[in-house]
C-alpha cells in the first residue's frame, strides 16, 4: 500500500477542531497514526514526548507564532515539518520554509494535495540516512549524476555549469518545495540570495531543455510567489 | 516708491473688509475744550477765594497759600496741565488781589511778597507737572495693564481656535480695539482668496524685504496717508508677512512697544497655525492609522472565517471519494454526489477569494511585490492553477522567444491570467481554442486573451471593467456564473503595475482582452565561463 505512511506517527497541531477532524480521516486512510495538539506549547511538549515521523502545524495559532515552534523545533530535531497557511500569505510561508519548515499547504487545500505531500515527505524521512540515488529517471530524461551526464530521449543535452547544479539541487529533492532563497545559495552561493531573476531565468533554461512544453511544465513545478518543486511522479504534486 | 498692487505680486488670505474707525477707545485722554477747562479751574480758585476771604483774620497767610496750592493740586487732578497751569496763575492773582494788602489791588507793599508769590508759582507749577506726569504714567500703567490681560486673553483663545481664519479675525479685533491698528495678513505664496477689499495699500518691495531680512521694516516717510505703516514677518511662515496700519491722524512714528505688540500679534498667529496644521496632520494620521488597522482586521477575520469551513467542505468532500485502507470503495452515486460537492466548494472557494482581491485592491494601496521574472513561467503556473477549468478547451500559448525579462508581481499576475483565461472559457465554445499571446512593442509588452466566444457586447465597452458587471446579458439557459469581479481585479492589478488593459476589437470573431506591461530596463546577466560543453558530455 502506501509504504512511507505506514505505521508513520504524525503530530497535528491545529487549533481548529473541523480542520483537524478532517486532516485525522486523510491521514488515517494513509494508514499512520495521529496524534493532535491545540496548541503550540502542547505541541511543542508531545513532540517532545512521542517523536512524531512528521508535524504538520497551522501557522495561524493563537497561542503564538508558527515560526517560534519551528525554529524551537529545529534545535533537536530534523522531523519534516507540513505547515498549513491561508493562501494570501506567501511571506508567512517564505519565513516558515526559510525557517526550517520542509513543504506547505494553502488553505483550502483538497485531500489529494495533503496526501501527495505527505508521502512526499515521509518518504524523504524514510531514506534520510541513504545516499541519493547516482541515476535518476523521469518522463523521458535520464541523469546520470556518477558521469554528469543528462540525455532526454536517448540524446544527450548539454547543460552549461548553473543549470547543471540548478538541475542537481532540485532533483535532490523530490516533492519538495525549495524556496527561492535556498536555491540561490545552493547554486549561486549565500551572496546571491537577493537575485531572484537570475533562479528564474535559469529554471526558464533548463524548462526549455528538457521539458516537452516549457509553457506548462511538468517536472519544474512553480510554487509562484514561493520558490520551486521538482515533481518526478504526477501523484507527487 | 511706487505702491505695489495688491493681488499682483501677492494674494492675501482672510483679508479683512473696510472698517470704520472706532472712536470708543484712544490713547490720549478725550480733549475736551480748553476754556471748558479753563473756567472751571478758574471757578475752583474763586471757590478757594470766597471760602478764605471770611477766614483771614484767623487763618495765618501762609495757609492761605496752602488752601490755594491744595486747589492747584485738585485741578492738576482732575482737570489735567493746562488747566492746574491756569489755576497755578489765577491763584497766585487771587492772592495778591484778595489777601495781600493793599487788598483789592495788585501791587504789594513788602517786597518780601514777590518772593512769596514767585515761590507759590513755581510749587504750583511743579506740583501740576508731577501731577499730571504721575495720572499720565497710571494711566499709562493702566491701559498697558488692561492690554496685557486683554493679549493674555486673546493668547489663551487662540490656543483654542480651530481655524486660521477665525485666529486672524481675532487678532485684527483685538488690534483695532487696543491700538486701533489695522492688519492685513499677507502670504507671498499665493494660496489664499483673492483680495476684495483691502482697508489700506501695501508697498510689495517693503513687504518683500521683510520677508527676506526676517526683520519688520518700516514704511516710507513719505509715503501719503492710506499706506501701510510698517511690515512684520511672521515667525515660522516662510511666505507670510503683517502689514500694520496706525490711525492716519496719527503724526508721530509708530512707538516700539506699539510695534513689539504688532510683533508679538504676529508671533501669537503664526503659533496658532502651527498648532492648527500640526493638529489636523495628527488627525489625519489618527484617522488613516484606525482605517487602516480596521480594514486590516475585518480582512483578516473574514479570510479566517470563511477559510476554515470551505477548507473543511473542500477536504470532507474529498475524504467521502478516499476509501479508507480496509473499508470498500463507495458506491458510485456516492461519488459522484461526493464530486459535484467538490466542484461547487471549489466555486465558492473561488468567489471567496474574488471577494477578499477585490477587498484588497479596492480598499487600500495595494503592495506590489514585484521582481524580473520571464513571463513564461507565470503563464505555466496559471494554467496549472486552472487546471480542469480549462479540460474542456484547447489553449495555444504563443510568447516569442527573445521576450525580456518583466517586472511584475508574480501572484498577482497569476490572478489577472487565470481571471482572464477562465472568463474565455466561460464563454467560448466547448472544444474551441484559447490564445495566449504576447508580442514587444517600444515600450510595452502587449498580452492578449483571445477567445472563439461570442466576444463583448459593443455598447458600454468601457464598463467591463467596472465591478460587478458583466460582458453580456445573463443567458440563464447555460449556467455561466460569475458576480463580475474578475476583469475589475484585472485592471486593479494591470494599473498597479503601470500598465493598460481595454477589449481589443477586429475583424476576427470572439473575444480578446489585451493587456499591457511596462517593459523598463531588465538586469543584466552575466554570461557563464564558456566552458558549457564540457560539464556534460
Amino acid at each position: 500500500m502506501n509504504a512511507p505512511a505506514a505505521t508513520a506517527t504524525i503530530l497535528l497541531i491545529e487549533d481548529e477542531q473541523q480542520i483537524r477532524r478532517y486532516v485525522r480521516a486523510v491521514i488515517e486512510a494513509e494508514g499512520a497514526t495521529v496524534i493532535e495538539a491545540e496548541t503550540l506549547r502542547l505541541g511543542l511538549r508531545m513532540a517532545g514526548e512521542a517523536h512524531p515521523d512528521l508535524v504538520v502545524l497551522d501557522l495561524g495559532l493563537p497561542d503564538g507564532d508558527g515560526q517560534t515552534f519551528i525554529n524551537d523545533l529545529r534545535h533537536w530535531s530534523d522531523t519534516p515539518i507540513l505547515v498549513l497557511s491561508a493562501r494570501t500569505l506567501e511571506r508567512e510561508k517564505i519565513a516558515a520554509l526559510d525557517a526550517g519548515a520542509d513543504d506547505y499547504l494553502s488553505k483550502p487545500f483538497g485531500a489529494g494535495e495533503l496526501r501527495a505531500r505527505l508521502r512526499a515527505l515521509l518518504r524523504r524521512w524514510r531514506s534520510h540516512n541513504e545516499t541519493p540515488p547516482p541515476q535518476v529517471c523521469f518522463g523521458t530524461i535520464e541523469v546520470d549524476f556518477s558521469r554528469r551526464l543528462v540525455q532526454k530521449n536517448g540524446v544527450v543535452v548539454s547543460l552549461t555549469p548553473l543549470e547543471y547544479r540548478l538541475l542537481a539541487a532540485l532533483v535532490a529533492q523530490p516533492g519538495k518545495v525549495l524556496t527561492q532563497r535556498t536555491l540561490l545559495r545552493k547554486v549561486w552561493g549565500p551572496s546571491h540570495v537577493e537575485s531572484g531573476h537570475y533562479l528564474r531565468v535559469y529554471v526558464g533554461k533548463l524548462r526549455q531543455k528538457l521539458e516537452d512544453d516549457p509553457t506548462r511544465p511538468r517536472f519544474f513545478q512553480t510554487e509562484t510567489g514561493i520558490g520551486y518543486r521538482f515533481c518526478h511522479e504526477e501523484s507527487m504534486c | 516708491m511706487l505702491p505695489g498692487r495688491i493681488g499682483a505680486v501677492f494674494n492675501i488670505p482672510g483679508v479683512r473688509i473696510m472698517s470704520a474707525p472706532h472712536t470708543d477707545t484712544q490713547i490720549s485722554p478725550p480733549r475736551r475744550a480748553l476754556w471748558h477747562d479753563g473756567s472751571l479751574a478758574l471757578a475752583a480758585c474763586g471757590v478757594t477765594t470766597l471760602i478764605a476771604t471770611p477766614l483771614r483774620e484767623i487763618l495765618d497767610q501762609a495757609n492761605i497759600i496752602m488752601l490755594f496750592l491744595l486747589t492747584v493740586l485738585l485741578v492738576a487732578v482732575r482737570l489735567g496741565r493746562q488747566a492746574a497751569i491756569i489755576a497755578s496763575l489765577a491763584s497766585v492773582l487771587l492772592f495778591d488781589v484778595f489777601f495781600v494788602p493793599p487788598r483789592f489791588s495788585l501791587s504789594v507793599d513788602n517786597v518780601q511778597y514777590l518772593i512769596t508769590f514767585a515761590v507759590m508759582l513755581a510749587v504750583s507749577l511743579i506740583t501740576t507737572e508731577l501731577t499730571t506726569g504721575l495720572k499720565r504714567q497710571a494711566e499709562e500703567a493702566r491701559r498697558r495693564g488692561t492690554q496685557d490681560r486683554a493679549l493674555y486673553d486673546l493668547a489663551r483663545q487662540l490656543a483654542d481656535v480651530m481655524e486660521e481664519a477665525e485666529a486672524r479675525k481675532r487678532v485684527q479685533a483685538f488690534a483695532r480695539k487696543h491700538v486701533s491698528a489695522e492688519l492685513l495678513f499677507l502670504s507671498a505664496a499665493g494660496h489664499g482668496d483673492t483680495a476684495s477689499v483691502a482697508p489700506f495699500h501695501v508697498e510689495t518691495p517693503l513687504a518683500k524685504m521683510a520677508l527676506l531680512s526676517g526683520k519688520t521694516i518700516y514704511g516710507s516717510v513719505l509715503s501719503e496717508p492710506g499706506f501701510a505703516t510698517f511690515y512684520v514677518p511672521m515667525p515660522g511662515d516662510p511666505d507670510g508677512i503683517l502689514a500694520c496700519m496706525l490711525p492716519a491722524d496719527r503724526r508721530d512714528p509708530p512707538a516700539p512697544d506699539e510695534v513689539a505688540l504688532i510683533e508679538a500679534l504676529a508671533s501669537l498667529v503664526a503659533g496658532a497655525r502651527a498648532r492648527i496644521v500640526a493638529m489636523r496632520t495628527a488627525q489625519h494620521n489618527e484617522i488613516e492609522a484606525a482605517t487602516e488597522r480596521l480594514r486590516a482586521s475585518i480582512l483578516s477575520a473574514l479570510s479566517h472565517d470563511l477559510r476554515t469551513p470551505l477548507t473543511v467542505l473542500a477536504g470532507l468532500a474529498d475524504t467521502l471519494s478516499i476509501a479508507p485502507v480496509a473499508a470498500a470503495p463507495a458506491p458510485t452515486w456516492v461519488q459522484e454526489t461526493a464530486a459535484e460537492i467538490r466542484t461547487q466548494t471549489q466555486r465558492l472557494i473561488d468567489l471567496m477569494s474574488k471577494l477578499l482581491d477585490m477587498a484588497r485592491l479596492y480598499a487600500g494601496s495595494i503592495r506590489l511585490h514585484r521582481e524580473w521574472q520571464p513571463l513564461e513561467e507565470v503563464v505555466g503556473s496559471s494554467l496549472q492553477l486552472l487546471g480542469s477549468a480549462l479540460a474542456q478547451h484547447k489553449v495555444d500559448v504563443v510568447l516569442p522567444p527573445d521576450l525580456p525579462l518583466l517586472r511584475f508581481d508574480a501572484v498577482l499576475m497569476e490572478r489577472v491570467l487565470c481571471n482572464l483565461l477562465e472568463n474565455a472559457a466561460k464563454y467560448a465554445p466547448t472544444g474551441s481554442t484559447i490564445v495566449l499571446s504576447a508580442e514587444e512593442s517600444d515600450e510595452d509588452v502587449i498580452i492578449r486573451v483571445r477567445d472563439a466566444g461570442p466576444g463583448f457586447a459593443l455598447k458600454g465597452k468601457e464598463d467591463v471593467f467596472a465591478l460587478f458587471v458583466r460582458a453580456e446579458p445573463p443567458v440563464y439557459a447555460s449556467a455561466t456564473p460569475g458576480v463580475g469581479m474578475g476583469l475589475a481585479i484585472c485592471r486593479a492589478i494591470v494599473q498597479a503595475h503601470g500598465g493598460t488593459i481595454a477589449i481589443e476589437t477586429s475583424e476576427k470573431p470572439g473575444g480578446c482582452v489585451r493587456f499591457t506591461l511596462p517593459k523598463g530596463v531588465p538586469p543584466l546577466l552575466e554570461d557563464e565561463a564558456p566552458l558549457a560543453d564540457e560539464v556534460t558530455r
